[in-house]
């Protein structure tokens, strides 16, 4: 790894420790809890997207399909298979990485929008699926747009907080370790200019693919914690399109392809869009369409991208 | 075996209907490189000029086709001359995220003025059919399908006689030469955005009379006009009646056999296995872009 | 002296264009070789059939006798053979030291530490050592060209394969970059050199081979390829060629 000074350590130790006391300063007001737990879920989020899209430049408009699918896969083992949260949750995870493997080899050989519409055509087709399946062969797996309603957990807010602090920790990490790493070193080259890093000896496709590959997984592991929060899951609400649109805007406004781009975007949009009401959905979207304009036409880099290139500073 | 015939008529009818709107977002990245994801909200826009002129004037759905035509062009050319022109030199990515952008604002925007409320036409010939062979052809999607051909051979003649769509080719072929023979680059970006815009609200307007109306109906015909042309061939005119007909056929089939929610899955599923194989489209006269 | 490189009727068919024809040559261990011919005679579609971009029609490309046709380019890369841009393509938003260590670690599979090394190693060894932390956007083209080798001798490339590298140099900086190739083939490296400025290429290679319309018209020491009459004719045109016949 390329030299990780003391003060980075510290401060990583410190976040973490931070992290871990500061529910205790909300039990006063769940609802308070709920935005902090939110806030860190997007962090978690954003950072999926930020692992692959980010850092390889290569736009993913299907994300959400992995979300959708830890969602189901926790469902399906909590109902139909009596399942324990504990060994369905970890288990979304690893079944969104098995299909990451296949959906990846094929999409990542296409390029820009080509990349873009077929990973969103496949979490449509995903959200399809589900809702069509258990019509189309006469079983009762899926419950289309029914929905699956999971067990009611005797755990209170607090315990889905840490839930979601390890995985959003576990995604900080990797960019971390991206960002020290011989790995991250052939992403940044990827997105630079990928046919000069392939002939450079950068093994371009097991590179993305891995990308591709962990982002999914930790997608789905917040799947399958979502869902058993929140108890009730259809498939319009786990393929929704609204959560990869969130993804994208976060990491985007934040810096893509940075270690705190994830952080500030996730956290300045999850704020506003309570500050804006989650009542009218359009007033918050209308903001996020102005908010990707802007960026695009003035801050491509993002807030955190730009300040790195205006000071030429490397942050972590 | 009339079974079949009407789903071979429905399917044509609709690929019809798909190519006629599909023709400008292929335009739009064949000469500028540009996937615009707010192509359905041109749709989106089109219609509701249709609408609220035939609710509030009485006019004929059919004769608010040269006022939605009108507004779509404007609309179009204002985006590209003053939003879309930034991003040009850069990466293509750019512009797409910049279309999403403004998919978002304009469809969220069309939701505050007119709510989630769905609005339909209903005119004394709406539901009216011709009857031929023992199949029905509904006479509004018909008119939709011959319109699709009228648009192609439009956009045929104007790029291939006139001067302005002449110059639009050779920007499409190399822009640094086209420049350097003196074409305005920007506007011409402009007026093409404007002609994309304005056939795809004018067949927004066609179809009017049979969809249902409501503001985020964008999205959905966006996906299907990118199957369509990657379907035909991505920049590549004729294409869109290809993957038009082709979508429009295999739709028709799986929803007469299979069922109405297959056949919306067969979109993806069609539109991804494309992707995968042949990215250039059936006859391989796509551009597959960087 | 053994052939380290051998292309074996190499082919590359575009649809109906033949962009490289049957071409034949080998590179010997140790050698400068250069590669002429007119703009569009096949030279850069031949260099990516050799490093896996393109893979050939027909035909069998040897690297130290093993068969490497068709292998993804970060395989034949790592095996040993290189190649240079004809634009060139940084790593932008890295610096001169990020980008020669990406050839290090990917391309010579080497870990962080020794990668490190060998990057300030090469960085010095093609005179960039006061750039090594620039960001590699603000360096000089004759710079950024330097750069270009750097990284591709960073993998620890065997042979290397040079598309015009001394495009849009003047004189001094073309004596250079000469000095520099010498150098390099002194350090045990095979070098194939596609240039348009003759007196460099004839200046510096062993042996000469020349394309012309995707097909090999003559391979051979510099003196005899540039009086074979075919290869004047390509260059010059028939009506010169018969010119010269006649005057001579």
């Amino acid at each position: 790894m390329i030299s990780i000074s003391k003060k980075a350590w510290t401060w990583l130790a410190l976040a973490l420790a931070v992290m871990c006391a500061a529910p205790w300063l909300f039990t006063e007001n769940q609802y308070l809890l709920r935005v902090f737990t939110l806030i860190i879920f997007w962090i978690g989020m954003s950072g999926c997207w930020n692992l692959m899209s980010g850092y390889t430049g290569y736009i993913d408009f299907g994300p959400v399909v992995y979300f959708g699918i830890g969602s189901y896969v926790t469902a399906i083992g909590m109902t139909k298979f009596g399942g324990s949260f504990f060994f369905c949750a970890p288990l979304a995870g690893i079944i969104a990485g098995i299909v990451a493997l296949p959906i990846g080899a094929v999409a990542l050989r296409l390029r820009g929008a080509y990349f873009a519409i077929a990973t969103f055509a496949f979490a449509e087709s995903m959200k399809q699926i589900c809702l069509e399946f258990d019509r189309a062969f006469g079983v009762s797996l899926f419950e289309g747009s029914h929905g699956i309603t999971l067990p009611i957990s005797s755990f209170e807010n607090i315990f889905f907080y840490y839930c979601i602090l390890i995985v959003t920790f576990a995604v900080m990490m990797i960019h971390f370790w991206i960002e020290h790493s011989k790995y991250g070193l052939g992403l940044k080259a990827i997105h630079e200019a990928e046919d000069s890093a392939e002939i450079a000896g950068v093994n371009t496709m097991a590179i993305k693919l891995r990308a591709y590959i962990m982002s999914a997984i930790f997608i789905g592991i917040l799947g399958g914690i979502e869902a058993y929060w929140i108890t009730y899951i259809t498939p319009s609400d786990v393929f929704n399109v609204h959560k990869t649109v969130q993804m994208v805007i976060m990491t985007l406004l934040g810096g893509m392809g940075t270690f705190f781009g994830p952080v500030v975007g996730a956290s300045f949009l999850t704020i506003l869009s309570e500050v804006l009401g989650t009542e009218f959905v359009e007033n918050y979207l209308i903001m996020v369409g102005a908010i990707i304009i802007i960026i695009i036409l003035i801050m491509p880099k993002g807030i955190v991208g730009t300040i790195k290139e205006k000071k030429n500073i490397r942050f972590i | 075996m009339e079974v079949m015939f009407q789903a071979i008529i429905n399917g044509l009818l609709l690929g019809g209907v798909y190519a006629a709107y599909s023709a400008g977002f292929s335009l739009i990245f064949g000469v500028m490189g540009v996937v615009n994801l707010a192509h359905g909200e041109l749709i989106m826009l089109g219609a509701y000029t249709t609408y609220w002129l035939f609710d509030l004037f009485h006019l004929d759905p059919y004769l608010t086709l040269p006022f939605s035509m009108a507004f779509l062009f404007l609309f179009g050319y204002l985006i590209q001359k003053f939003i879309i022109n930034r991003v040009i030199e850069q990466p293509h990515i750019m512009s797409y995220i910049l279309t999403f952008g403004i998919h978002l604002m304009v469809a969220n925007i069309a939701l505050k003025l007119w709510t989630h409320d769905f609005r339909t036409i209903t005119t004394a010939y709406s539901g009216m059919n011709a009857a031929f062979l023992g199949v029905n052809i509904p006479y509004a999607r018909l008119i939709t399908f011959v319109l699709a051909l009228l648009i192609i051979a439009f956009l045929w003649f104007f790029m291939n006689k006139t001067e302005t769509g002449r110059a639009i080719r050779a920007t499409a072929m190399d822009k640094e030469v086209a420049r350097l023979m003196g074409v305005n680059i920007r506007e011409i970006y402009a007026v093409t955005f404007g002609i994309g815009a304005a056939i795809t609200g004018l067949a927004g307007s066609a179809i009017a009379p049979f969809v249902i109306i409501y503001p985020e109906m964008g999205l959905e015909y966006t996906i299907i006009a990118f199957c369509v042309v990657v379907l035909g061939g991505m920049g590549y005119m004729p294409g869109a009646l290809w993957g038009g007909f082709i979508l429009g056929l295999a739709q028709s089939f799986s929803a007469t056999y299979l069922s109405a929610g297959i056949s919306v899955a067969i979109t993806f599923v069609i539109l991804f296995f494309m992707l995968a194989v042949r990215p250039t489209g059936i006859v391989g006269k796509g551009l597959v872009g960087q | 002296m053994s052939a380290i490189l051998e292309c074996k009727e190499v082919s590359k068919n575009f649809g109906a264009l033949a962009a490289v024809e049957a071409v034949s040559f080998h590179l010997e261990q140790g050698e400068i070789l250069g590669m002429i011919g007119p703009n569009g005679a096949g030279k850069t579609t031949l260099f990516n059939n050799i490093i896996g971009v393109y893979k050939p029609s027909r035909g069998k490309i040897l690297f130290q006798g093993k068969d490497i046709t068709g292998l993804k380019p970060h395989r034949i890369c790592r095996l040993g053979v290189v190649k240079t841009a004809q634009i060139v393509e940084p790593f932008r938003a890295m610096t001169v030291f990020e980008n020669v260590l990406v050839g290090a670690l990917h391309g010579g599979g080497m870990r962080m530490k020794e990668a490190a090394g060998k990057t300030d190693e090469v960085i010095d060894f093609v005179g960039l050592g006061g750039d090594k932390h620039k960001p590699s956007g603000a360096i000089t083209v004759p710079g950024r060209r330097r750069l270009e080798l750097a990284r591709a001798l960073a993998t620890n490339a065997k042979v290397l394969l040079l598309d015009e590298n001394m495009a849009g140099l003047n004189p001094n900086e073309i004596e250079e970059a000469l000095i520099l190739l010498r150098k390099i083939r002194d350090a045990g490296v095979s070098i194939i050199v596609v240039e348009h400025i003759m007196r460099a290429v004839m200046g510096i290679s062993d042996r000469i081979v020349v394309l012309n319309f995707g097909a090999k018209l003559a391979e051979g020491p510099p003196r005899e390829v540039m009086n074979n009459e075919q290869v004047i004719q390509a260059y010059l045109g028939e009506r010169v060629s018969a010119m010269m016949s006649e005057t001579l």
